[in-house]
Order: C-alpha cells, then structure tokens, then sequence
C-alpha cells in the first residue's frame, strides 16, 4: 500500500480492507505463513493508518466540538 | 353846506339846500311807525308803490311810499280802505317839495284783516302746489351739518340744543328777529345766506303766538325761498289756531323746537336702536354659535377620545400580541437551541463519540485478530512450521522418508531430510 496523507485516507475503506483481511484469516484452512504474513503487514499498516485517521478525525471532532460549545456558551 | 351853514348864526339856504336840511332832521327825528286807512293807491312802472294814508276821521293825511324791494318784502297787497301799519322816516321830495312817509315795512292791522290776507295767500299758494306732499323733501338720515335760524334771545334756541342728541351734530346758527315786519328781512337773509353754507338741513324755530305775531311766518317771499332752498327745511314754529304758511311750504313742520331736536335726532335713535338689536342679534347669534361649536367640539372630543381609547386598545392588543409573539419566537429559539445542543451533544456528538469508539474497537478487534493470526507470532514462539513439497505438513502421512522437508523457523529456513517416520498412536 502506498504512503497516503493520512487526511486524505479513508477510514472506511481501511476498515473494509481489514475486514476483508480478518474475514481472509478466518477463511483460512491452511495458513500460508507467507501470504498470512503478508495480510498481517497489510493490515499492520492499515490499522496504523487508521488510527492515525481516527486519532485526527477525533481531534478534528474536538475542535468541532469546543467550537460549537464555545458557541452556545456565549 | 348845511353842516358849516349850521355852525353860522343867520345861514341863508338855498331851497335844495334847506331840503336837505329837512330830511337830514326828519331822517334823524322823524322816524316812527304810523298806522291809518289807505286813501289812495298807485303802483309806479318801475315796482314802487305810491299810496296815502288818512285818520278815520279824514282829518289828516299823509302821502306815501314804499319801494319795491320793501313792499314785495311785506307780503301785503295794499288797497284802498285797509288799515295799515307803517314802519319808516318822512322825507321830502325836492323837485316838488311834497312830503312823503317812506315805508321801510308794512302790515295789516286787525285781526279780521290778518285773516283775509292770511286765507288768501294760503289758497293762492295751495293753488300753485307749493304745499304738496310729493313736494316734501325727506329729512335726510343721519344728518350732521344743521343750519339754524331763530331769535337767540328766549327759550327757543336752548330748548333746541338742550334736546339735540349727542350725535355729532354740527350747528350753525343765524339769530334773526322772529317777530315784526323786520323779522321777514332778517329771516330771509338768513335763508340766503344759509344757501351758499355746507349744511344738510335748514331749521326755522320760534315760539307760539297771536296771528298779528306770526305774520312774518305767513310771507309769501319768505314760503317761496323755503320751497327753493336747496336742502330740506324743518320749520318748528308755535301756532293756535292757524298753521303759519312757511311751516306748511316746509318739509317738515312741528310746533317746538324741542320737536325739531327730536326730528333730527330720529334716525340716529332709530340707528341706535336698530344698532342695539343688532348688537343683541349679534351678540345672541354667536352665543348660538358658540354654543353649538362648543357641542361639536364636546361631541369631537368624546369622538376623538373614544377613537383614541380604541386605537390605544387596539395597540394594547397588538402590543401584547406581539410581546407573546416575541416570548413564543424567543421560546421557540430557546427551543431550538436546546434542541440544537441536544441534538448536537446527545445525537451528534454522542453517536460519533460511539462511532469512533466503536470504529476504534473494531480496529483494536482487527488488531487483536492480525496478531492472534501473525504466523510470525507462533515461530518467535518456538514453533515451526514443516512444508512438505510446498505444503504445510499437518499429519505424519503426508511425507515419506527421504523426502526433503522444509522447516521454517523465525529467523530462517531450515532444508532437511526426512529418516524416519514414527507415528503417535
């Protein structure tokens, strides 16, 4: 997976893609330690990914956040 | 000449001297009033009116003459047989030497004789319409400028401006004899000297008295300058029996002056009254006015306050109207703020806070599930795992002795040989 500006990357579709991983995991009868080993550092990277995301969009909320209740405060 | 002949002790006159001698004295000391029977009369060419006078007796008489200026004046036609009285001075006529009584004036004596005269000359006057009534002039109204002729001596004149209203009149007066043969000259002059002054009416006032009296009142010069004056004449004068002729040729007669006051003061009473109901009229007419405008005013003021009492109701309602209007928009903002930071703080902000959690939990889940699921995990655990012609190798039956049997490990590869397969039971 390409470096994307953590901005710009779906959360969603990170999530789906894991969930694919998760959901190819459990599929699995015979695990290909290659291929598993593979998914593993795919979805390393799209769970850091995504708590990246999900940390700015968090910060991004807060600053919502404080805006709106700043707002109604005054 | 007499006068210095006078001053000599034995003048000797001519006889034209000594004529004028006489009549200077006879002018001077002759001057009397006479009275007799007409003997004779005749009229001269040029006016003049030559007649003798004799005592009842026939003992003595005395020629006369009247000139005509005088005897048109005296408004008696001499005849022969009247009894006359006589006003004059002798003198004698030079050229004949006779004597003549000169007669200044002349009137009738006796009452019976006063009354022929008087009776003829009213039905002599009346014939020609000098009496009429569409002859009267009106006394004009409001008249200011009054001419006045009476004697000023005696009541008349008194009563007159006694009894004259406080109008403004002006008043001109000319005394004049009232009485006497005299009084018809001075009477007349008066009237022509009235004609060129600016009045608006002529007053011609005296008291009562006998007929004798009031002949001058009944001269036919003096009835016809009354008829001709230019403005109109109010003669005031007494009389008993008999109206005196002046007063029937005026255009107004009374009989007292007081009465002549009271015809000039007419119209301004009239005008006062008339001024005074007017007054009253005006007066009661605006109270009326007033009234009825006060009314209207009353009535336009309850109009205007009710009006006001429901323009201020109606602001009253919609005052409140839009108060409750307000505190419903206001409550409905309140409401929606709330609504709003509900909706943002339970809905919003709760659901995405839950969102995230759970987006968070799902990727811890992922998390845990990749790690529990990293083949890399199991080999830093000591396990390895055995690929058998490129397959894991789960079961001691899927190799065979001298096979080669791959070992992966966690840091390598291991290649070896199988020698021997035991199998557990």
């Amino acid at each position: 997976m390409t470096k994307e500006d953590v901005s710009t990357q779906n959360l969603t579709k990170n999530l789906k893609q894991l969930s694919e991983i998760t959901t190819w995991f459990d599929n699995q009868e015979e695990v290909d330690i290659e291929e598993g080993l593979k998914k593993v550092k795919q979805a390393a990277e799209l769970i850091k990914t995504s708590r990246k995301r999900l940390q700015s969009i968090e910060n991004e909320f807060e600053e919502i956040k404080k805006d709106i209740d700043g707002e109604s405060k005054e | 000449m007499p006068e210095k002949k006078e001053l000599e002790l034995n003048p000797v006159f001519s006889v034209s001297e000594y004529i004028e001698f006489l009549n200077i004295g006879l002018k001077k000391f002759g001057a009397a009033k006479i009275t007799g029977e007409v003997s004779s009369v005749k009229m001269g060419p040029t006016g003049h009116v030559y007649f003798a006078v004799k005592d009842k007796s026939g003992n003595a008489l005395v020629n006369c003459i009247i000139w005509r200026n005088n005897y048109n004046l005296c408004g008696v036609k001499i005849e022969i047989g009247q009894e006359l009285i006589m006003n004059g001075c002798p003198d004698i006529y030079a050229p004949r030497g006779t004597l003549s009584f000169k007669a200044k004036t002349i009137e009738l004596k006796g009452e019976g004789a006063l009354k022929k005269a008087y009776d003829e000359l009213k039905n002599k006057l009346t014939e020609e319409g000098l009496f009429k009534e569409e002859k009267k002039r009106a006394i004009p109204n409001f008249p200011e400028k009054i001419g006045v002729i009476t004697s000023k001596q005696g009541a008349v004149i008194h009563d007159f401006l006694n009894n004259l209203g406080k109008y403004g009149f002006k008043t001109k007066m000319i005394d004049a004899r009232v009485e006497g043969q005299e009084a018809v000259k001075e009477i007349l002059n008066a009237i022509k000297s009235f004609e060129n002054k600016d009045i608006e009416v002529l007053a011609i006032m005296r008291g009562g008295g006998s007929l004798e009296s009031m002949m001058p009142f009944n001269n036919e010069v003096l009835v016809r300058a009354i008829v001709d004056f230019p403005v109109p004449v109010i003669v005031g004068v007494g009389h008993d029996k008999d109206i005196s002729l002046i007063a029937l040729a005026a255009d107004a007669m009374v009989s007292t002056p007081t009465a002549v006051a009271n015809l000039l003061n007419q119209s301004w009473d009239q005008a006062i009254l008339l001024l005074e109901r007017r007054e009253r009229y005006i007066i009661d007419n605006y109270e009326e006015i007033v009234t009825d405008a006060s009314l209207i005013l009353e009535q336009s003021l309850r109009t205007i306050y009710e009006i006001k009492d429901l323009i201020f109701e109606k602001y009253r309602k919609i005052d409140t109207n839009t108060r409750i209007a307000f505190q419903n928009f206001a409550y409905c903002l309140q409401k929606t703020e709330i609504n709003l930071k509900s909706l943002w703080s339970k809905s919003i902000v709760l659901k995405f806070e839950s969102f995230i959690s759970t987006v968070s939990q799902k990727i811890e889940n992922i998390t845990k599930i990749i790690f529990f699921n990293n083949p890399e995990r199991q080999l830093k655990l000591g396990y390895s795992i055995a690929r058998f012609n490129g397959k894991i190798v789960k079961s001691v039956g899927s190799v065979s002795t001298g096979g080669d049997l791959d070992i992966r490990l966690v840091d390598g590869l291991i290649v070896s040989k199988i020698k021997k397969i035991n199998k557990i039971k």
